[in-house]
């Protein structure tokens, strides 16, 4: 059984005539043990997906207007307060981008720790864990770190104070939401290795949320693209990385400037990424696409899988147009 | 290089900022956020500055053209030096280097229409004659940066973070500089947004024939729109060259790791992570010696004492280690 599953969600902002759809339709599903990267712009619901896991949008705005989320075969949209307590930092746990706004500044991290620990673990709420823990994270001197201020560390050691913190009650799933965004790509790649040493070591699953498709590569199992709200790709993520099938990928990926290319002129996207509430009828992507028909702009394309485990959202993903 | 063939040569710039103020409000201690840096940028030319934060690189760039006052070192500037400028002085020179901002969020008045934005460089510099002038100059320098005439009736808030970026380049145009200094002017932008900003920055450069300083910790980036690369660490320029012999055979052991961190996309490409262990030094008490060597992978005994000058270890590369062959 998945220990995340992920059904037909759809999440609203405001009401009634006024409610604009932010996650539409998106299904995910993921394995015990198993790293699935979320990819997307800013603003095609990828936070929100993730946020909506221990439901922790604020309602409102935010309405959970459909579909179920199952987190270990129980569905989170019809949870008590109570039993949402017991999820939240229990059974999934959360770090985020900014962990210099996540710590509270005026305690020291040692303490901070502890409270996870107290609320979820009371039995293991000693320094004796809170050192064990700053170890397994890799922060230097424990027993004296402990006993620091957030303002006193780097920002990718307050990001490994964070990730101690959401290991503490030994959380079966992980969710960073951009984790490394905030860090210089020296840090990033420190805390990517991290996150995959732990996912061995712990046995836990990951959600990474993330818009740089290179870190994706290196650390997930499977990826899932979001494109306005809705998952427009997802496969297995060598296969994907390697195949892109769906334009927006494609795209997407031709725009990533790399390091090998000579000084030439970057592949573009036209356009904008539309926002929230001026999503264009049909597919969704058509305005931007290099290979749109007339079709595109008619019907809403469902997604489908193409291939054994390949899903895409895009009826001519198949076209010559589309291979080259 | 001769004076003649670059715009701007910089020569062992200082930038010392005082914390610890002891008794008496004398300093005590000095943050070295640009330390003896010196380099040149020819007209026309794109240098691309990397580093991660806190190395000085927005200092440097700042610095160079007088928005942060350099402690000491030159800038020449058409050959003229710009550090003992004063008042009316330097603000004549100041119509040849602009800047456009990291964040198009906070760097545009939220209260001003996008007419009067960019307008107010050209009142500062009397460069129209009447008000039908500067609305031709502001509709046409909208068209060059790919927005519509008609923006500029609009205020910031109605654009897209691309689009408010464009009006900021917009804006540094307007008075037809030679020099932009780009103090990572994409790395608040999307993807997809990214490309068609640097792809407008080298069409700009090509039609006005303005030179950059780029400034930016995405070396991928630098890459792609730099001729040459300048790498800071710590206050210091640790290796420069053509962009291309700098990306591929990177001599020191910074500039390695730094581009072995780059997240590659395809899975084919992967290649051995260097990842380097721990932080960026406090630059307030730098490492002795080569201010690399806690970090450094392949430090030896004399690391930890002598200071690496910068030499040239292929024509045009240049290294600050003592090991880089």
């Amino acid at each position: 059984m998945p220990l995340l599953e992920i059904r037909n969600l759809q999440i609203d902002f405001g009401h009634g005539l006024k409610a604009l759809r932010a996650v539409d339709g998106v299904a995910l599903s993921l394995e015990p043990g198993k790293t699935l990267g979320l990819v997307g712009e800013s603003g095609s619901g990828k936070s929100v997906t993730a946020l909506a896991i221990a439901r922790l949008l604020a309602c409102p705005p935010a309405v959970y207007a459909g579909g179920e989320i199952l987190l270990a075969g129980r569905d989170v949209l019809r949870l008590r307060a109570a039993e949402l307590r017991q999820i939240r930092g229990g059974l999934v746990s959360y770090v985020f981008q900014e962990p210099g706004a996540s710590l509270n500044p005026v305690f020291r991290i040692g303490g901070q720790i502890k409270e996870a620990l107290q609320l979820h673990r009371p039995e293991a709420a000693t320094d004796a864990e809170v050192i064990r823990l700053l170890k397994l994270v890799g922060i230097p001197a424990p027993e004296t770190r402990m006993k620091s201020y957030p303002h006193e560390l780097s920002g990718g050691m307050q990001q490994r104070v964070m990730i101690a913190m959401a290991l503490a009650p030994q959380p079966k799933l992980l969710v960073a939401d951009e984790p490394t965004t905030a860090l210089d790509v020296t840090i990033q790649a420190q805390i990517i290795e991290l996150l995959a040493q732990l996912r061995q070591q712990l046995g836990m699953a990951i959600l990474l949320i993330t818009h740089n498709l290179g870190i994706v590569g290196d650390i997930a199992d499977d990826v899932a693209v979001m494109y306005a709200g809705q998952i427009v790709e997802q496969g297995p993520a060598h296969d994907l990385l390697q195949r892109p099938l769906h334009p927006y990928t494609q795209a997407l990926m031709k725009s990533v400037p790399t390091l090998a290319a000579d000084a030439e002129r970057l592949t573009t996207i036209s356009g904008q990424v539309p926002r929230l509430g001026a999503f264009p009828t049909g597919c969704r992507f058509h305005p931007r696409c290099p290979v749109a028909r007339p079709e595109c702009s008619q019907a809403p394309p469902p997604l489908a899988e193409v291939e054994p485990r390949r899903w895409v959202r895009c009826p001519y993903w198949n076209s010559p147009s589309l291979k080259a | 290089m001769t004076m003649s063939e670059s715009l701007l040569e910089v020569k062992a710039l200082k930038v010392h900022f005082p914390v610890n103020v002891g008794l008496f409000a004398r300093p005590t201690e000095f943050v070295r956020a640009v330390d003896d840096v010196s380099f040149t940028i020819a007209p026309g030319e794109t240098v691309g500055l990397v580093g991660e934060s806190g190395c000085g690189k927005t200092t440097l760039g700042r610095a160079v053209i007088r928005l942060i006052e350099p402690t000491g070192g030159q800038i020449l500037f058409d050959g003229m030096d710009l550090v003992p400028l004063k008042g009316a002085a330097l603000r004549a020179q100041r119509r040849k280097f602009q800047m456009i901002f990291q964040d198009p969020f906070a760097s545009l008045n939220p209260r001003a229409k996008v007419e009067n934005i960019i307008g107010e460089a050209l009142d500062i510099h009397r460069l129209v004659l009447n008000a039908t002038a500067r609305r031709q100059r502001v509709e046409s320098l909208l068209q060059d940066v790919g927005l519509e005439a008609a923006h500029a009736q609009r205020y910031p808030h109605e654009f897209s973070g691309g689009q408010r970026q464009r009006i900021g380049i917009a804006r540094a145009l307007a008075v037809q500089p030679k020099l932009i200094v780009c103090d990572e002017p994409v790395s608040a932008l999307d993807v997809s947004v990214q490309a068609q900003i640097v792809n407008l920055l080298r069409d700009l450069q090509q039609e006005h024939g303005m030179a950059y300083l780029f400034v930016a910790h995405d070396l991928a980036v630098v890459r792609h729109i730099s001729r040459r690369i300048l790498v800071m660490y710590l206050g210091r320029i640790v290796e420069s060259g053509e962009a291309r012999s700098v990306c591929q055979s990177p001599r020191h052991p910074y500039t390695q790791a730094l581009i072995s961190a780059v997240p590659v996309v395809d899975p084919k490409l992967k290649r051995r992570r260097m990842v380097l262990a721990g932080d960026v030094p406090s630059p307030i008490h730098p490492p002795a010696g080569c201010p690399f060597h806690p970090r450094c992978p392949v430090a030896e005994a004399r690391c930890k004492t002598e200071v690496p000058a910068l030499r040239e270890v292929e024509s045009g590369h240049w290294v600050s280690c003592h090991l880089a062959k």
